[in-house]
């Protein structure tokens, strides 16, 4: 079908139903459609990881190369799906104490990236680290202390 | 900026997606993680008439151990999830291969139907539309000039897949499937020398699985790339061989990402096969690799360059090889 159809998918635990078009990636519906502004545009072409939310296992997954089509009927989280109740996740609360942001702009897609690492293994070393987060840019200020705030979370298991 | 416009289609079984790959109106691309499709799709490389989305197939998801011993992975499985699989963990170079390709983020979102089937990448006409205007089009893209080689009849778009080399040294076969039934083709000739019609796979057709001899022998992977994480190789190697030490009667040496195909060493092995893997055959071995490349273009490393490193992996690669 050509024409926009019915999309219903999960967001953060909410159940959406959207009209959604074969031309829009699943960041478009994500930021026009629904209104979470919170996931960036960065590349469009799977270099960056801006882009990055959770799938339904927990994973990182870019959704600038995902058309929203493919993904009816399947759960994601993104960046404003980590706050509980007005508190922040634990990753958040350690991004801001170690300050792993500068510009902010690549922070949604980085935290998400470092979520989805923590989602695998709450005490992930070096290699595991790395691995999760070579998908995703910072072009401010590098990963050093984003890597600091990851290795906070492990270490205290929150 | 939005995808081009196409009819997006996702049958619930093979049946379905065979029948509609068979009568289908247009042109028809197939879907698996997208991580490739999408991107061809937003610099308008790719303007299907229809999507066919097959990654989520029930068909293509399974990785199973054959009676004989070999291994069948589903053309469906993601990369995330094979690299961890317990019947693929004994393949040490098929996971280093899947490991090698580009993010973590990429891998949970590609298929390894998808990964043998990448379409080939050129220095030209893989960039934005816009970009591709000022000098207008191609071979792939249209007419009968070639940017990259320009004397070139056919298209020298590189193969950058960084799973093929790896199985092509295991000597792995793929599952062709369509309305008429099945076919098994080896995956070294799975490839052509042409950029644009890349593999014998018939428009009709979808790889199913991907089958894998049992363990055997030893073997060595390596791409060589700028980062370490998520990018394209400037090459990469793959070489099986059996015995131990020097002593080695058959071995497979594969180069990838250097021309339109992955190449299949066969003088070099043919020279190593003889003589076993002493200091004397390795350097005549060496010395064969550049008359098998074939065209030689400037994307992400000058020509030159591929021909040097070409060499140079496989010396490095025999060396590792030997001390297994």
């Amino acid at each position: 079908m050509k024409q926009r159809q019915i999309l219903k998918l999960t967001i953060n635990g909410d159940d959406y139903e959207v009209l959604a078009s074969p031309r829009q990636t699943l960041l478009d519906v994500i930021r026009d459609q629904v209104g979470l502004t919170g996931t960036k545009e960065g590349c469009t072409t799977g270099s960056c990881g801006v882009c990055t939310v959770n799938n339904d296992k927990g994973e990182a997954i870019l959704s600038c190369l995902t058309p929203a089509l493919e993904w009816a009927g399947k759960a994601i989280t993104t960046i404003e799906g980590l706050e509980n109740r007005g508190e922040l996740d634990a990753i958040q609360t350690a991004f801001v104490e170690y300050g792993a942001v500068q510009c902010g702009f690549c922070t949604p897609g980085v935290i998400m990236s470092a979520k989805a690492v923590l989602n695998a293994d709450s005490h992930p070393d070096e290699e595991a680290i790395n691995d999760g987060m070579a998908g995703v840019l910072c072009r401010c200020t590098g990963h050093i202390k984003v890597k600091e705030a990851i290795r906070s979370v492990a270490l205290t298991g929150k | 900026m939005l995808l081009p416009e196409h009819d997006f289609q996702k049958p619930a079984d093979l049946a379905g997606t065979l029948a509609l790959l068979q009568d289908g109106d247009g042109e028809i691309k197939l879907l698996g993680g997208g991580t490739d499709v999408i991107f061809n799709m937003r610099g308008r490389l790719f303007q299907p008439d229809i999507l066919l989305s097959i990654k989520d197939l029930p068909e293509l998801q399974q990785v199973v151990e054959l009676s004989d011993g070999s291994l069948s992975m589903g053309a469906g499985c993601r990369l995330t999830d094979l690299e961890r699989h317990p019947l693929i963990l004994i393949y040490p170079g098929l996971v280093a291969s899947l490991r090698a390709v580009a993010s973590r983020h990429v891998r949970n979102m590609a298929t390894l139907g998808g990964n043998l089937n990448l379409d080939t990448r050129c220095w030209y006409t893989n960039q934005a539309a816009e970009w591709r205007e000022a000098k207008g089009p191609c071979l792939k893209t249209g007419v009968d000039v070639c940017h990259a080689i320009k004397s070139s009849k056919v298209c020298v778009a590189i193969n950058a897949s960084d799973t093929a080399p790896a199985l092509i040294a295991l000597d792995a076969s793929v599952v062709l499937a369509s309305v008429d039934g099945e076919r098994t083709v080896k995956l070294a000739d799975f490839y052509t020398d042409d950029g644009m019609h890349h593999t014998v796979r018939q428009s009709n057709e979808l790889v199913t699985q991907i089958v894998v001899p049992p363990v055997q022998g030893r073997m060595v992977y390596i791409k060589e790339t700028a980062r370490k994480g998520n990018d394209f190789a400037y090459a990469t190697i793959a070489v099986w061989a059996d015995g131990q030490a020097d002593d080695c009667t058959q071995i497979r040496i594969v180069l990838g990402s250097v021309t339109m195909r992955p190449v299949v060493l066969h003088e070099a092995a043919a020279v190593i096969a003889a003589n076993g893997l002493t200091d004397d055959a390795l350097e005549k071995a060496v010395a064969q690799v550049r008359d098998e490349l074939g065209p030689l273009t400037n994307l992400y490393t000058p020509a030159a360059y591929k021909s040097r490193i070409s060499r140079s992996l496989v010396t490095e690669a025999l060396q590792r090889l030997r001390r297994q």
